[in-house]
């Protein structure tokens, strides 16, 4: 093979630069163009190909005025203004939890249980007495994590089996397709309680049965418009410049997948947080002592006839948190979308 | 690049869409290939860079100066492609990666073959663009903002990047009206000519065939039933397939 390829020149050239040449390895010297039109030699076998990101590239400027044209589209749209508040505060209250909460966790009111909501209690107390505010407020870390833990991992597998249901070796794409759709009849809930077995009520657990369960969902929803992607002239067009099924696959496909992907992966965040409040109340979810959202629930749900407002609070919380994510995954699919966003493509520019 | 096609066939299941064709293009030359739809001009094409179906089964040969296609492993096929074949296909917009910025699918094939700084990358574009008559604002935008006429210059630009030795063009008229039919024709053999590359040029329609090509070949389910200099083709076709398609393209002409 050639080691020392020269791009042919922009002009002409009569000394031509045949194939036969250059693949024989006796690349012709006059076949080079005048200064300036020569790229410089790259030895196929002795040196990697080259970066797909120089590092000349500012790609981080322009990957943050990309996120500032996304939010601020989101933030045009009503439900994106809603979604992104409710995010906003899941954050915010998230982190304040981990230095304050109005009252300690454990500091209970022996003389005040299931109380209504007062001055002292924002929310009321639960059976034990204690602060459901601060329940609250601190189940919200516990929740986020499992949601992004979940949304991680969900993506991780998801992607990966779309890509190789997708991908042009015949057996790698039936094999995926196959396995598919075998495992995603295991419902999330089964996988949880199997998995609970060896490694008893954890936080865990949860991300483990929803990243997998949400990962598989992930794949076959995602792959038809992947498929349509894999197939299309654009990759034909690709490939006849030379690019490997891989690039294809990850430069191509996917980001033309990523609207079903995004849309799926916020519903995941939705799905898991409901996930949380269902295992937490089966005991196979987040351990008791643990504050979340599903603990809450589940510690109030018992006396629901009795003291409902207990049970409200947190329900509410849960169904906020889960609408605002719904309607975030469905802002943000036409946010990051180049042809219905036409702002974003200007930071392209 | 000189092309020499010998005995090439092609089977995809029971089915034969290729057979027992033999085309040869001279270095610098321009070659046509016309014949009505799914007469198996596009499999030929593709056959070329091994592009053709997973499921389909060549044989005979296709010699690129001294370089085997067929049966050649991935390496190989993807050296050639981009770097010394270049390649124009019928729909423009189809054939554009819609989220991604003109600019940066224009560069894809130098990007691949050959390791140059963003600026050289972004001259050798610019300069690129001006060739086909494009504006250079139009690297930053997306596909869905060209003309068809524009689409199809940005599709060429890709193809020419590198400076290809053989430009293979399967029907990149097809898709345009009329005028912009004239304008792709003699943009393309105007580009062709200067950088001496050799083209394969793919079409159904004779009177596009003309001003492309001085030579031709007429396929017909899969088999070239006529060849020789293009202007003999459409003067006096001498197997009713050339006729045919010389009529529809005459009866094109008066309309
Ligand atoms: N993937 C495929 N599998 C089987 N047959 C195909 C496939 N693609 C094309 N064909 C058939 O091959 C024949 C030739 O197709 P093609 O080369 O695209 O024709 P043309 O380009 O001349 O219009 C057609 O009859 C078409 O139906
Ligand atoms: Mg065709």
């Amino acid at each position: 093979m050639a080691q020392h390829d020269m791009l042919p020149a922009e002009t002409v050239h009569d000394g031509r630069l045949g194939i036969s040449d250059v693949v024989a390895g006796s690349c012709q010297a006059d076949a080079v163009g005048p200064a300036g039109a020569e790229g410089s030699p790259q030895g196929r076998d002795s040196s990697p190909r080259p970066a797909l990101h120089t590092p000349d590239e500012p790609v981080s400027l322009k990957g943050l005025g990309k996120l500032a044209v996304v939010l601020r589209s989101m933030w045009s749209q009503g439900e994106g203004r809603f979604a992104l508040v409710v995010l906003a505060c899941w954050i915010v209250v998230s982190l304040a939890s981990i230095v304050w909460t109005p009252k300690k966790l454990w500091e209970t009111d022996g003389y005040h249980v299931w109380a209504p909501p007062s001055a002292d209690h924002l929310l009321g107390t639960d059976g034990t007495g204690a602060d459901v505010f601060s329940w609250l407020m601190a189940g919200a870390r516990t929740n986020l994590l499992i949601a992004i833990l979940s949304v991680m991992l969900a993506g991780v597998v998801g992607v990966t089996l779309l890509m190789a249901m997708v991908s042009r070796s015949k057996m790698v794409s039936a094999i995926s397709v196959v396995a598919v759709d075998a495992l995603i009849s295991i419902p999330t809930v089964l996988i949880a309680l199997i998995l609970a077995v060896p490694m008893g009520a954890s936080i865990a657990v949860i991300i483990l049965a929803c990243g997998v369960g949400y990962g598989l969902n992930l794949a076959r929803i995602a792959r038809p418009q992947a498929l349509l992607a894999a197939g299309s002239d654009y990759a034909v067009s690709a490939r006849a410049s030379g690019a490997s099924g891989g690039y294809v696959l990850f430069r191509h496909v996917l980001p033309n997948s990523l609207p079903s992907i995004m849309v799926q992966l916020s519903l995941s965040a939705g799905t898991a947080i409901l996930a949380e409040s269902g295992l937490t109340y089966l005991g196979v979810g987040v351990p008791s002592g643990v504050p979340s959202w599903g603990h809450s629930l589940s510690t109030s749900v018992k006396l629901i006839d009795v003291y409902p407002l207990t049970v409200v609070w947190p329900g509410l919380t849960v169904t906020v948190v889960v609408v605002a994510l719904n309607l975030f995954g469905d802002v943000l699919r036409q946010a990051i979308d180049p042809i219905v966003n036409t702002a974003l493509r200007k930071v392209a520019a | 690049m000189s092309v020499s096609i010998r005995d090439l066939g092609i089977v995809i299941g029971s089915q034969t869409l290729v057979s027992d064709v033999d085309l040869d293009i001279a270095d610098g030359e321009r070659v046509g290939l016309i014949g009505s739809s799914g007469s198996g001009k596009s499999m030929i094409s593709k056959a070329m860079l091994g592009l053709t179906p997973d499921d389909a089964v060549l044989s005979g040969s296709v010699n690129l100066s001294g370089v085997e296609a067929v049966g050649a492993d991935e390496v190989t096929l993807a050296d050639l492609r981009g770097r010394y074949v270049g390649t124009i296909l019928q729909d423009p917009f189809s054939s554009l990666n819609p989220v991604t910025t003109v600019g940066r699918q224009i560069e894809l094939p130098l990007r691949l073959h050959y390791r140059l700084s963003k600026a050289e990358r972004a001259g050798r574009v610019r300069r690129m663009l001006a060739k086909v008559g494009l504006d250079a604002g139009l690297a930053d935008r997306h596909p869905n903002e060209l003309s068809g006429g524009q689409a199809q210059r940005a599709a060429i630009a890709t193809a020419l990047i590198t400076s290809p030795r053989l430009i293979v063009a399967d029907e990149p008229t097809t898709a345009l009206d009329s005028i912009a039919q004239r304008q792709i024709v003699d943009l393309l053999v105007r580009l062709v000519d200067d950088s001496g590359a050799s083209m394969l040029f793919i079409t159904h329609d004779f009177s596009v065939l003309a001003r492309a090509t001085t030579r031709a070949y007429v396929l017909e389910h899969g088999r070239v039933v006529e060849s020789g200099a293009t202007s003999d083709l459409l003067a006096k076709p001498s197997t009713p397939q050339a006729g045919r398609l010389v009529g529809a393209a005459r009866k094109l002409a008066l309309e």
